[in-house]
């Protein structure tokens, strides 16, 4: 427990919000609001998917599928129904909730890691061309624009807006959604959940053994870990108010939020966090560059797995302690 | 021929084994006895260059081999029979014993081969079956009929009796003699106090990753603490 | 469904399906020996891709020397992967996601770097055979059936060195049991580098078979790489044989799926059957022979 979420879990994220509070009203540049409200809605959806792929060790690859149906469902409810983002935001996350527990079932009687690598990868697949097929109600490729932005929220005499465009607001709503998701995971994993996750991930048969209902389990990281994600997508398209398939469910989505989580640290609590900033700043910065994005992201996935396996978040605690040697000697063969 | 000085093992963050030292002479039956879990394996596996020591020294005919790869050790007249056999299950049991000899010339092989079939005839019928199909027993015997073929003078033998009938064990007693009379030195574990020390020259009792008695198999079988502890005997009736 | 419209569904599916057989032994291949899962394979494609172009329409080599040049130069670039990226990961405790981020880092690394090289325009390389082949009331380019004879080819090609050859005899050995081959001298991790480099072969194949029907672009060999892992779970994870069967199957039922559906929703009817079959069958179709 100590490994994946540090000492002190709650003053690290009071610090972060400490942090991000004064940001609306720092007259900051807003192009650079817009970078950090990107940020944070790929730092809840880079926590979301660390869920199956660190603490429940599942080498699932298609969370990206999820960021789509979230972000899609929500934005076709609110346009087509007319329903307020606000409430379409949940149905979204409930969708891609339900959609990770009907994927997590083919998956639960497989522990090959290449099985589930591929069954997730080619559900991804299969949920990008179904909205890039369904032209007649998302358009396709060529985008499904017009998508509400979150009504607004009226305090005293002002009004707080959302959406592209309202730099102040949108960043304010994506550190409530950020802060809000990652203190409700960690009440919820700091306890038996995220022990019985860890104990799934690191000897399965042995948590078997002690009577831990694996199916279900596994079931209940999956619609976690999804309806965080789909949650994230559903607030990413009232943000930027356009969606197209590619650029949510697509190969790009998936590299570049596998760089933040593998950058960050694997199964590390908040290493999600730290790669999705550092990504989302450097991919910013290289802005004129565009074609050097994925060769950036690319490289750094490679150089981590090789110096830094245990990512950004892996870094601090060994400069102070040293490896602890067991001294139980054991036959482990 | 074959020693072991000082050899440490780790698996990962824990130590299995404590600075093992052990000495193979030519022609011997050597037995290393001890509990699930006191690390025969791993020493017969470092010293078959398996598992790398993390310090120590394997030395056969006073070359040193601890850095080397496993696949020197077939060359330099070591080889091993893996604990449950470990054949090539998909291949013939021809395949099987020949890529015992994979390091050798292919006339030499063939003149082991017609050796390791002579002394070894219950295999013959089988030749063509596949390895995985076969007994345990059966599997047994091609898996030493493997590791003579790269011609050794020493063999490791890990676990050779594992999950075999009583008779089965018997008759893989009487090979591993007969193949010590041919001037095989052989290593090997087991768990079974009686069986390890009746038929062995010299022995090592293991306990928890280090050495903690060694003497000839005579002496380790009368000696108090392996009879207490091993052969659940009483002082008093010895 | 006339005769005509049936043989041709069978052959188109067959075509398309000696691409995926292609792609999929390879990969069956190296996880097979070395519980690998390479996701730069399809770069491999991709530049068997680029090589070819080099070699034919740049530097106007015959077909044959071109093809021949440019599997050479995948089988060292596979090597190269291996060997750099993929072998010193090995000696880890958690290798294998290791292995999966590095091989995707590395193929999305790929793809790029050939963007910023060669550019986004796609680039065709003329057809090799010309003619067609009239079979009953069938036309079919020559260039067509010639992917489909060609793989195959290949392919038995590739099965008589695994399954007749000394090589073959140490890399099936080392695929069934690692460390027992290590113990009767053989060098496992020299095995693990010339199973990248067949592997690598087979994809240049497909790719060599497919240039001048798509054109050559960075992403040429992505496409291929889902289908390609679609068909190894298929045929039983780390089946050279089963991959083969796998491939055609998989090429069939999307030929056949078109005349059902439209075609754009062929690859969603592919891997809704790749996921029915994990959930039903987790152990693949075909109980065949393992590599």
């Amino acid at each position: 427990m100590l490994e994946v979420f540090g000492r002190r879990p709650y003053l690290v994220l009071l610090v972060m919000a400490l942090l991000l509070a004064p940001v609306p009203f720092l007259q900051l540049n807003d192009y650079i609001v817009h970078v950090l409200t990107l940020f944070l809605i790929f730092a809840v959806f880079a926590t979301g998917w660390n869920i199956t792929l660190g603490l429940l060790g599942l080498k699932t690859l298609g969370h990206h599928a999820f960021f789509a149906i979230g972000a899609y469902a929500s934005a076709l409810v609110s346009h087509y129904f007319g329903v307020s983002p606000w409430i379409t935001m949940w149905l979204g996350a409930l969708i891609a909730a339900v959609a990770g527990i009907i994927i997590g079932f083919p998956i639960l009687r497989i522990r090959s890691m290449p099985h589930v690598a591929i069954v997730t990868l080619a559900f991804a697949e299969i949920v990008r061309l179904v909205f890039a097929n369904l032209k007649d109600i998302t358009r396709g490729e060529l985008g499904f624009w017009g998508i509400p932005p979150f009504n607004p929220i009226g305090i005293g005499d002002t009004a707080i807006r959302f959406g592209l465009g309202n730099a102040a607001g949108s960043f304010a709503l994506a550190a409530v959604l950020f802060v809000g998701v990652h203190l409700i995971l960690l009440l919820l994993l700091r306890g038996r959940c995220g022990l019985t996750f860890l104990a799934i991930r690191d000897a399965e048969a042995a948590a078997e053994s002690l009577g831990v209902r694996l199916a279900a389990w596994k079931l209940f990281a999956f619609g976690i870990s999804a309806a965080v994600v789909g949650l994230s997508g559903a607030v990413y398209a009232h943000y930027l108010m356009i969606l197209t398939p590619t650029s949510v469910a697509g190969p790009e989505m998936l590299i570049s939020l596998l760089a933040m989580i593998i950058v960050g640290g694997v199964g590390r609590f908040f290493g999600p966090i730290y790669g999705a900033l550092l990504l989302t700043a450097t991919s910013e910065l290289l802005r004129d560059f565009g074609d050097y994005r994925m060769l950036l992201y690319g490289a750094l996935i490679i150089v981590f797995v090789f110096i830094a396996p245990a990512g950004i978040a892996g870094l601090k605690p060994r400069l102070g302690r040293k490896p602890a040697e067991a001294t139980k000697p054991v036959e482990a063969v | 021929m074959l020693q072991l000085e000082r050899v440490n093992v780790h698996y990962g963050a824990t130590r299995v084994l404590w600075d093992v030292s052990m000495e193979v002479g030519a022609g011997e039956i050597v037995a290393i006895m001890g509990p699930n879990g006191s690390g025969k394996s791993t020493v017969l596996k470092a010293a078959m260059g398996l598992k790398k020591p993390s310090s120590g020294v394997v030395r056969l005919d006073g070359e040193e081999l601890q850095a080397r790869s496993a696949t020197v050790r077939p060359q330099r007249g070591m080889s091993i029979v893996l604990e449950r056999r470990r054949l090539f299950p998909r291949m013939s049991v021809e395949e099987n014993v020949m890529l015992g000899a994979y390091t050798r010339k292919t006339a030499e092989a063939r003149e082991t081969y017609r050796w390791v079939l002579d002394l070894l005839p219950e295999i013959k019928p089988h030749l063509n079956a596949t390895a995985g199909k076969l007994s345990g027993g059966q599997q047994q015997m091609v898996a030493i009929a493997r590791g003579l073929m790269a011609n050794p003078r020493v063999l490791l033998m890990d676990e050779p009796f594992l999950g075999l009938s009583p008779a089965m064990v018997k008759t893989v007693c009487s090979i591993m003699q007969m193949i010590n009379e041919r001037g095989v030195a052989i290593l090997f574990n087991e768990q079974n106090a009686k069986l390890s020390f009746a038929m062995s020259h010299r022995g090592y009792l293991l306990e928890s990753g280090r050495v903690v008695l060694s003497g000839s198999g005579e002496d380790m079988l009368d000696h108090p603490e392996v009879r207490r502890v091993y052969l659940g005997m009483r002082e008093e009736a010895a | 469904m006339s005769s005509t419209q049936f043989i041709e569904l069978v052959l188109n599916g067959l075509i398309t399906g000696s691409i995926y057989a292609l792609v999929g032994s390879g990969i069956a291949l190296v996880y097979g020996t070395t519980r690998v899962l390479n996701f730069a394979h399809g770069e491999l494609m991709m530049l068997a891709g680029y090589g070819v172009l080099l070699f034919s329409v740049t530097l106007g080599w015959p077909v044959l020397l071109a093809a021949l040049a440019t599997i050479l130069l995948v089988m060292l670039l596979g090597a190269i992967i291996q060997r750099v990226t993929i072998a010193p990961l090995m000696k880890r405790e958690d290798w294998a996601f290791n292995v999966v981020a590095v091989t995707i880092g590395l193929s999305i690394f790929l793809q790029s770097a050939a963007q910023l090289i060669w550019g986004e325009q796609f680039q065709g390389v003329p057809y090799f055979f010309s003619g067609v082949a009239v079979i009953g009331d069938v036309r079919m380019p020559w260039q067509r059936i010639a992917i489909l004879l060609v793989a195959l080819a290949v392919m038995g090609l590739c099965a008589l060195v695994l399954f007749r050859t000394r090589l073959g005899r140490i890399i099936r050995a080392t695929a069934q049991d690692a460390e027992a081959a290590l113990a009767v001298g053989i060098p496992s991790g020299l095995v693990h580098t010339a199973v990248f480099s067949i592997s690598a072969a087979l994809a240049g194949t497909g790719a060599i078979l497919l240039s001048p029907l798509v054109t050559v672009s960075p992403w040429m060999g992505a496409s291929y790489l889902l289908k390609g892992f679609a068909v190894v779970i298929l045929g039983g994870l780390g089946s050279f044989g089963g991959a083969v069967a796998a491939g055609f199957l998989l090429g069939l039922i999307e030929s056949f799926s078109v005349s059902f559906v439209s075609s754009e929703w062929s690859n969603v009817v592919a891997f809704v059957f790749l996921i029915a079959v994990i959930w039903v069958r987790p152990e693949g179709l075909f109980a065949g022979r393992g590599a």
